[in-house]
């Protein structure tokens, strides 16, 4: 890549993360999770759509022990997977 | 009798006075002799007409003034051309933010891109009739000791789905080091449409003796992506880390431009 570089064509300029950066997992708190994240890819071919539940978890266990800042799923692209919120007692439903 | 002529002359033409004087004296002379006289006695006279000195002086005082409209002139057309001169080193440094807002406006260059923004992730639409492979790449400096790798050689996303991926990373030595990390997206033109939402590159992450650590990236490609006619034949990506020791005192510069 470097040798056969191109000046004419742009070249790729890094941009840093929206959020900034994970803090590492020092202890592995959340390992079970990524595991599970990762049997899931495994078994579907690395079909990142069919695991998105378990990524959610694994970001969802990263919030509850600090390793990340608390957001809305929402936010990070899990609006489908949220739970609906409970309906009300006189019974209208929600789209 | 002469008298009342005399006074009658002087009272109503003080200005030719003595040549009028003259002419009541030798009423009866020859005119020549009268003319003569006049022009000899008016060239003598230091008391010029009035007429004659106001045609000088004025004169005089055209020049002038024309001198002066032109000095007027001139500092005139000076001053615009100073005025203009400033203008243009003002307009040079004002080019600098005001191409940039430009740049992000219209996104050329592939560096700025309007709209990528954090509200995006909530609401976009995952394009599901695209599929594209991200593979994985680690590299790491020769002199930093880590073990560095991907835990998945490749994932399949979609535009407009948010995805995550791992890698691993482990400190075989006996002391800590601290490392930082750059990434690379190619084909290049498709790392405008990478956005990460959290990674772990551009900071220092510390890895004690004997550690092994998960690395996860969070991303997602944008949904415009599919509608690039440049991307429409890119089926791939491949997402590269490369890990340097940070050495004490030293920062790795965020990338400039960058808009987050």
């Amino acid at each position: 890549m470097s040798t056969a570089m191109n000046f004419g064509s742009k070249s790729f300029k890094p941009r840093a993360p929206d959020k900034g950066s994970f803090p590492l997992d020092h202890f592995g708190e959340c390992k079970a999770f990524k595991e599970t994240f990762m049997k899931c890819l495994r078994d579907n071919s690395f079909d990142n759509s069919k695991c998105r539940l378990q990524s959610k978890e694994y970001l969802q266990c990263r919030m509850d022990n600090q390793l990340m800042t608390k957001e809305p799923m929402e936010k990070l692209g899990f609006r489908d997977l949220i739970d609906p919120p409970p309906s009300q007692a006189d019974g209208d439903t929600k789209p | 009798m002469l008298l009342p002529l005399l006074v009658r002359q002087s009272l109503c033409c003080p200005r030719v006075l003595l040549t009028r004087c003259v002419r009541t004296l030798r009423c009866d002379a020859p005119r020549t002799l009268h003319s003569q006289a006049e022009r000899f006695l008016q060239r003598r006279l230091p008391l010029r007409s009035h007429a004659q000195s106001r045609g000088v002086k004025s004169r005089s005082r055209k020049s002038k003034s024309q001198e002066e409209e032109w000095k007027n002139k001139n500092k005139t057309v000076l001053t615009y051309i100073a005025a203009a001169g400033v203008g243009m080193i003002g307009l040079s440094y004002a080019a600098v933010p005001l191409y940039r807002l430009y740049c992000q406006a219209s996104g050329l260059g592939g560096m700025a891109v309007a709209g990528h923004d954090t509200e995006q992730v909530e609401t976009m639409e995952p394009v599901k009739e695209r599929v594209i492979k991200i593979t994985f790449n680690a590299d790491r400096h020769a002199s930093m000791q880590w073990n560095f790798k991907p835990q998945q050689t490749e994932i399949f996303v979609v535009p407009g789905e948010t995805a995550l991926a791992f890698y691993r990373a482990k400190n075989p030595t006996d002391k800590a080091i601290t490392g930082i990390s750059t990434y690379n997206v190619v084909p290049f033109e498709a790392g405008q449409y990478f956005n990460k939402i959290q990674c772990f590159c551009f900071e220092e992450q510390r890895l004690n003796p004997h550690e092994e650590v998960d690395m996860p990236v969070f991303f997602y490609i944008d949904p415009e992506f599919d509608e690039d006619p440049r991307m429409a034949r890119v089926d791939t990506i491949t997402l590269s880390y490369t890990f340097f020791e940070a050495k004490e005192g030293q920062k790795l510069p965020l990338p400039g431009y960058s808009y987050n």
